[in-house]
């Protein structure tokens, strides 16, 4: 059984919809208007106020309303899914993000219906009938295309690859649907302590700045200080990672996050392919290196040669300045 | 109680190999491989459980031709006795389903209380077979950890990931299939003897026809169309005076 549907799976984080969930239901809305298709977002768990949200930019929300879906566990996220493609049958495609939960809940579901799965998508399209999408490979050193011939065509799309979704002009509906949901996969949550210090989520912040190996120790203050000024969050490279002074919640790049920004400043980072695959899809990309040929001025709309030291000060006041 | 630890190791281009798209359209890629990153953090992790509990039985695995034998030499380098080749050259390019269906079959026989895998490989980079295996076996799932702390005896396993703005602590019985996250484990690199005596081992194979799955059909379910390179952004704007770096950031609406 099938459908002609695209779902978006939606992630509410405090209540919101995420930045990352907008661009999901924006490239759904446009990719299924293409095909004659409907976009659908699917919501797991008790939240009817996103319920409501949600339906403010999607034609239908799948809800399913079910308390045994309102704390995370992979297996039983992957399984509720299944058992809404039982119920309704398998959709077209099924968009979600590239974050935490949804890198273990996608490929896991689609080995469960013998679907290919293809992750950090960049780009979406129509081949034919197929879903067609470019994702980088071999560390960012190429990118690939390929079309997904398996139904459903599941995929995890990059932050920034499509527009946020623009409010509907009439909201559209919200429809409860009880589906099978297994029993838990027995992981169970001991502890969940905040990875960001105190500070925001950089996966859904809009302007981060970063700081490398070049503003390590004390030097890291004026980061967080031109972040407080931007009302944005802090970041780090590997190098200060590595070496215990920022969490592992806060690193950028291959082993880290991959965000995508409006305003990314890179400070005192050289700018290693590993870091720039983090980071390559924000808006507007400003370097501050001390070393002029620097590849980070590569990857780079806007760069200034010279020390943090000074710069980053003068950059915060200058803001202030302006406000 | 004797743990069993299986892991999943890949022979992947070495980070800082050259690859490149040529005129015909195909890729180029310099011949440097090694052992995939997060696989051989993978591989020291088991080795980690092992000092902990010396009757712990760790068996590598990987899918694939001529390539997958000299990943599955380095984890032997590395201090693993019993390794296992899975299929042959006609699965180098299949997609993750393909590699975890006969992953799995082969764990079906093989039992492991713990699965062990790289987060992702360093070619495709696609995160597929350690989430995949976990639901062709219906075992648990914890991706991308950072720590790992097994009580064999009380039969369960600790361990912390990052869970998007969070860092979780999670526990779970036996079986799981855990991918593994830079920090979990310090790959060592291996002493000369150890990597002679590994490339003289005999390394077992195990046939596709033997694992008793259908041959790999991923062309069936994804289909390349191309490469292309990196986007690039436009030249960069070098700019020597704060105030003028803050009116372009305004005229572009970020701040
Ligand atoms: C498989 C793999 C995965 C990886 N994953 C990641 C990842 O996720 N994230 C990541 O970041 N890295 C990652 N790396 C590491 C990456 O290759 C680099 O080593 C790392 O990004 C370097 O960090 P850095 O730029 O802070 O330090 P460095 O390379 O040491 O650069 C420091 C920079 O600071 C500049 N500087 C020094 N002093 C000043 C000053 N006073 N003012 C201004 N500038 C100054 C220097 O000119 C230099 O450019 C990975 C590597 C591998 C092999």
């Amino acid at each position: 059984m099938a459908c002609n549907e695209i779902w978006v799976v939606a992630r509410i984080r405090d209540g919101q919809i995420t930045q990352a969930g907008l661009q999901l239901v924006g490239a759904a809305r446009e990719l299924a208007k293409e095909k004659g298709l409907d976009a659908r977002a699917v919501l797991l768990g008790c939240d009817r106020a996103a319920a409501d949200d949600l339906s403010g930019i999607v034609d239908k929300v799948l809800w399913l309303n079910d308390e045994r879906l309102n704390e995370y566990d992979a297996a039983v996220y992957a399984g509720a899914l299944l058992g809404l493609m039982e119920a309704r049958g398998k959709p077209v495609a099924i968009f979600a993000g590239t974050n935490d939960m949804d890198s273990e809940v996608i490929p896991r579901l689609a080995a469960m219906c013998g679907a290919a799965f293809a992750s950090s998508c960049v780009k979406i399209g129509w081949e034919g009938d197929d879903l067609a999408i470019r994702r980088p490979i071999y560390g960012g050193k190429v990118y690939e295309e390929l079309a997904i011939l398996s139904r459903p065509a599941m995929v995890t799309v990059r932050p920034g690859a499509f527009d946020g979704a623009q409010k509907l002009a009439a909201p559209g509906s919200v429809e409860e649907i009880s589906v099978e949901v297994p029993a838990s996969s027995g992981v169970t949550v001991v502890e969940r302590a905040s990875s960001a210090q105190g500070g925001q989520d950089i996966s859904d912040a809009r302007r981060v700045v970063a700081g490398g190996r070049g503003v390590s120790g004390e030097l890291y203050r004026m980061v967080e200080a031109l972040a407080d000024t931007l009302d944005g969050a802090i970041a780090a490279s590997r190098a200060l990672v590595d070496a215990g002074e920022r969490p592992h919640g806060q690193q950028v790049g291959k082993s880290g996050k991959t965000i995508s920004p409006d305003l990314y400043i890179a400070c005192g980072i050289s700018g290693a392919i590993h870091h720039v695959l983090g980071m390559n899809t924000s808006k507007v990309v400003v370097a501050v290196n001390s070393d002029p040929d620097a590849l980070i001025f590569a990857a780079a709309d806007l760069g200034m040669v010279g020390d943090a030291k000074e710069i980053l000060p003068a950059l915060a006041e200058a803001i202030r300045a302006r406000k | 109680m004797s743990l069993k630890i299986a892991v999943l190791v890949k022979q992947v281009p070495d980070h800082e190999a050259i690859v490149q798209i040529d005129a015909d359209g195909t890729l180029d890629i310099e011949d440097r491989y090694v052992c995939s990153f997060f696989d051989e953090i993978a591989v020291e992790a088991a080795l980690d459980i092992r000092k902990a509990n010396a009757d712990a039985e760790i068996l590598a695995l990987s899918v694939g031709g001529k390539r997958s034998v000299e990943s599955l030499r380095r984890a032997m380098a590395m201090g693993i006795d019993q390794v296992e080749q899975l299929g042959d050259d006609s699965m180098d390019g299949a997609d993750g389903l393909a590699v975890a269906s006969l992953v799995a079959a082969r764990l079906k026989t093989f039992n492991p209380d713990l699965v062990l895998a790289g987060k992702q490989a360093g070619d495709d980079d696609m995160g597929a077979v350690g989430p995949m295996v976990s639901g062709l076996m219906g075992m648990p799932l914890v991706n991308a950890a950072t720590s790992i702390d097994v009580d064999a005896d009380g039969g369960k396993v600790r361990m912390t990931h990052s869970m998007n703005a969070e860092t979780w602590t999670v526990e779970s019985g036996f079986p799981i299939v855990i991918t593994a996250q830079k920090g979990l484990a310090e790959p060592h690199v291996p002493v000369v003897m150890r990597v002679m005596k590994a490339m003289r081992a005999k390394i077992t194979n195990t046939s596709i026809e033997d694992l008793g799955v259908p041959a790999s059909d991923s062309t069936g379910r994804l289909k390349r169309l191309g490469y292309y390179s990196p986007p690039t952004r436009p030249q960069v704007q070098m700019v020597s005076d704060v105030n003028e770096l803050v009116a372009v950031l305004a005229q572009r609406g970020v701040i």
